[in-house]
């Protein structure tokens, strides 16, 4: 199977002295065609991860390809053959639908020929097609996840990241993102690299997953085979095992205080 | 070929700067284009005509070449800080992402940004330029030294607002990764105009004219703004409105001057393309998060003023919330810059106490109070949390007030003492009687203000629309003012006149406590106004 991200020894720190360690040494294959989740406890590294993987920060040593891309001096054939849903992405609340959509096109030089085509077909994907031309500070969050979500396909790139691609979706948009991810894997043969807190869409979706821990990788496999290492039942649990949790009897510890009741 | 990315950023930002007219967005070009070519035809000539007399008088004293050299500072000065004063009042750094990820140079998204805004910032420089030029036609310029002219304003003008752009995208880069740093760029944008205010006040009321008409005092203006590539262009256009038509008589001074702004532009836009770089990044700057120390003495004090307890704790609480936005701390330092300003350029204390007296009343302490309160209504959501709880509501209008008190009080005590030392002869008896004055008048427009920001609230987090409210309050209450006063003087109901014995500077301070008992009441009315607007918001 062709390696189309290998990361070899990838490491990003901050402040001084490098302290903190944002991702450590991180050495990772995902394959072509493959979806692979990324999973990991708040502040675990995984946006830093996407963030590398696609140019927009550097790291402090190691490096990677990307579609056989080195991240460090080909930024721009990287940039070309990603396409990315960021975790918090700004919009531009002042343009439409379309003329977001068309911006970013025009940005990773699609041409204008398909361009108009291919808006229109991901807004009628979306089901938005009929609000095209309405601003995007109307938008819900939901509505605006899936332009984000077509923005990124716009290009139509081999390899999508997806950072928590339906934390902010409806029930029956998420499941429509799940769909579309799954046919983008399965039928158009794209690799996809997901990072999320969502464990049945993560379970669901990848073929493997790396769990990453103060950036370091500390799990990684396909679901089933975790679950065997850690001799627990869930995928839930086996993250909670590899990862730390809280013990339940320390949930109700703050109301043993003398008066903490009253 | 596919587009040049310059151009599909550029687009991008027409698009979101038109996004209000869209639907004659089309034509809008066109529309600019046409009503400028009539204002520099008909309009500016019109406009200066009643000057030209005056204006010619003036451009051969001593005082046309440093007076030219400061309102063309003034202008440069503000092409820097418009952009860069939009920039921080928004702090955004979300689209960064899109444009990192995307393959684009940052060079490319400056130049973008920058050709984008570039019409809006076209039409500024046309009605300069056309006003100046129409100005100058009288004098019989040929059209070589109106061309060259033309084009050292807009050269001028252009390199300033390059500069602001690269500024702005460093800043906000720097900035917006942090809570603390778009605080800090809010808070900047506030005070960044202060110094432009002071330009402006010295030269309507500090004088400054004529100032300059002295040799010496013009000599040393001329030298120290002559570094300045802002002023280069000010020489040969003084040189050529003395030597209309005789472009040969200044030809070296001209190609000089001229010559050395044609580098300077060059040059800038170099090193801010150099800058781009560092102007788009996503590399956290800090990993420092802010962390609140223990109470000290001050809020202790506050809880103790608050009557300790529960409301002494919320009253803490708002306090903390207030003064650790260095945004607020920012809009009490302009509001005390603008009063120090006005006491300084137009009040004169010689003149008696009255002058100081009125000044602040009427514009000094409503500017404070406003600027302090006139935000409560900020970020709807947290209303909820008073609403949910017992009384809550009442419990937050009542600390606001306090901290409202707390904040002005002190601050405008301290501007009506000085203000009043200043005045001649003046005893220490009417000292603490005018600050004690103050300090009442002060808590009046608190209440007053305060009540008014919560019955017209602005929830908005947006800080124009925050601005424009607190102005809108700040005007009813500035204009309620001057209405009482001039109701009162027009009804003849003065102290003076109803006891003729009274002195009048007496008669004065009682006429101002009454309309002091008179704010707090209606302060008091619109508080409870206020109160039931916030308790029944959806």
């Amino acid at each position: 199977m062709k390696v189309v991200i290998r990361t070899d020894k990838l490491s990003k720190y901050y402040g001084k002295g490098g302290e903190i360690k944002a991702v450590d040494e991180l050495d990772l294959e995902v394959y072509e065609g493959e979806t692979f989740g990324l999973l990991g406890p708040n502040g675990a590294g995984k946006t830093t991860t996407v963030r590398l993987l696609n140019c927009i920060i550097k790291p402090t040593s190691g490096t990677a390809t990307v579609n056989s891309y080195d991240i460090l001096k080909e930024e721009t054939e990287v940039k070309r053959v990603t396409g990315l849903l960021a975790e918090s992405p700004g919009l531009y609340e002042k343009l439409s639908a379309y003329e977001f959509l068309e911006f970013m096109g025009a940005l990773y030089d699609v041409p204008n020929d398909v361009l108009s085509g291919r808006i229109d077909n991901l807004l009628k994907l979306f089901g938005l097609h009929d609000r095209r031309d309405y601003l995007l500070e109307g938008y819900s969050r939901g509505m605006k996840q899936k332009i984000l979500i077509a923005s990124a396909l716009i290009h139509d790139p081999p390899i999508l990241f997806f950072d928590e691609p339906t934390s902010m979706l409806d029930p029956r948009a998420a499941l429509m993102v799940k769909d579309l991810i799954k046919q983008l894997a399965d039928t158009a043969g794209k690799t996809i690299f997901i990072c999320s807190h969502i464990l049945p869409i993560v379970e669901e979706l990848c073929d493997r997953i790396g769990i990453i821990k103060q950036g370091r990788l500390i799990a990684l496999g396909a679901v089933n085979e975790i679950i065997a290492q850690t001799k627990t039942k869930t995928l839930e649990e086996a993250f909670i095992a590899i990862t730390g949790g809280v013990e339940e009897k320390e949930l109700l510890a703050w109301r043993e205080q003398k008066g903490a009741s009253s | 070929m596919p587009v040049r990315k310059w151009l599909v950023v550029a687009k991008n930002e027409y698009r979101l700067h038109t996004s209000s007219i869209r639907r004659i967005r089309p034509y809008f070009l066109y529309m600019v284009i046409v009503l400028l070519a009539v204002y520099v035809a008909f309009i500016a000539p019109a406009v200066v005509s009643p000057f030209i007399d005056d204006f010619l008088a003036f451009i051969i004293t001593q005082a046309a070449v440093p007076m030219v050299q400061i309102i063309l500072f003034m202008l440069f000065f503000y092409l820097i800080v418009f952009p860069i004063s939009e920039t921080l009042r928004e702090v955004q750094t979300g689209q960064l992402e899109i444009f990192l990820a995307a393959p684009i140079k940052p060079s490319d998204v400056l130049l973008g940004e920058f050709l984008g805004v570039m019409p809006f910032y076209a039409i500024a420089i046309t009605v300069i330029t056309g006003s100046f030029t129409a100005l100058l036609t009288p004098l019989g310029l040929d059209m070589v030294q109106i061309a060259t002219i033309i084009i050292i304003f807009v050269i001028t003008l252009l390199s300033a607002f390059w500069i602001g752009i690269v500024i702005a995208a460093i800043l906000r880069t720097k900035l917006g990764k942090t809570a603390r740093g778009k605080d800090v760029g809010r808070a900047l944008a506030v005070v960044i105009v202060l110094p432009m205010i002071a330009v402006m006040y010295a030269i309507l009321g500090g004088g400054l004219v004529e100032a300059l008409v002295d040799p010496g005092t013009s000599g040393m203006v001329r030298a120290i703004f002559g570094v300045l590539p802002s002023s280069w262009g000010a020489e040969v256009f003084v040189s050529f409105a003395s030597n209309p038509g005789n472009i040969g008589a200044v030809g070296f001074e001209t190609l000089t001057r001229f010559g050395g702004l044609i580098a300077f532009f060059v040059a800038v836009l170099w090193l801010g393309a150099k800058a781009a770089n560092r102007a788009y990044s996503l590399e956290p700057t800090t990993f420092i998060a802010s962390r609140a120390k223990p109470d000290g003495v001050f809020y202790k004090t506050v809880r103790y003023l608050g009557g300790g307890r529960s409301f002494g704790t919320l009253l803490v609480s708002v306090f903390k919330d207030y003064s650790r936005r260095l945004e607020n701390l920012s809009w009490v330092a302009y509001a005390v810059g603008l009063v120090a300003m006005l006491g300084i350029f137009f009040s004169d204390p010689s003149s008696g106490a009255e002058d100081p007296l009125v000044s602040l009343s009427e514009l000094g302490i409503p500017l404070l109070a406003g600027f302090v309160v006139g935000t409560v209504s900020r970020g709807k959501t947290s209303f909820f949390m008073y609403m949910k709880s017992p009384s809550g509501v009442g419990k937050f209008v009542k600390a606001r007030l306090f901290q409202g008190w707390l904040v002005t009080v002190p601050i405008a005590a301290v501007l009506v003492a000085v203000s009043t030392i200043l005045v001649p002869q003046i005893t220490l008896t009417s000292l603490v009687i005018f600050t004690i004055w103050g300090s009442l008048r002060t808590m009046a427009a608190v209440a007053f203000l305060l009540g008014l920001a919560l019955v017209i609230p602005v929830f908005s987090e947006e800080s124009r629309e925050r601005t424009l409210g607190i102005v809108i309050n700040l005007m009813i209450a500035v204009f309620a003012t001057i209405g009482l006063d001039v109701g009162f003087s027009r009804l003849g109901l003065s102290f003076e006149s109803i006891l003729p014995n009274l002195d009048p500077l007496t008669g004065l301070l009682s006429d101002h406590l009454l309309q002091t008992a008179i704010f707090s009441f209606v302060g008091i009315v619109l508080l409870y106004l206020g109160k039931r607007k916030l308790s029944r918001i959806e």
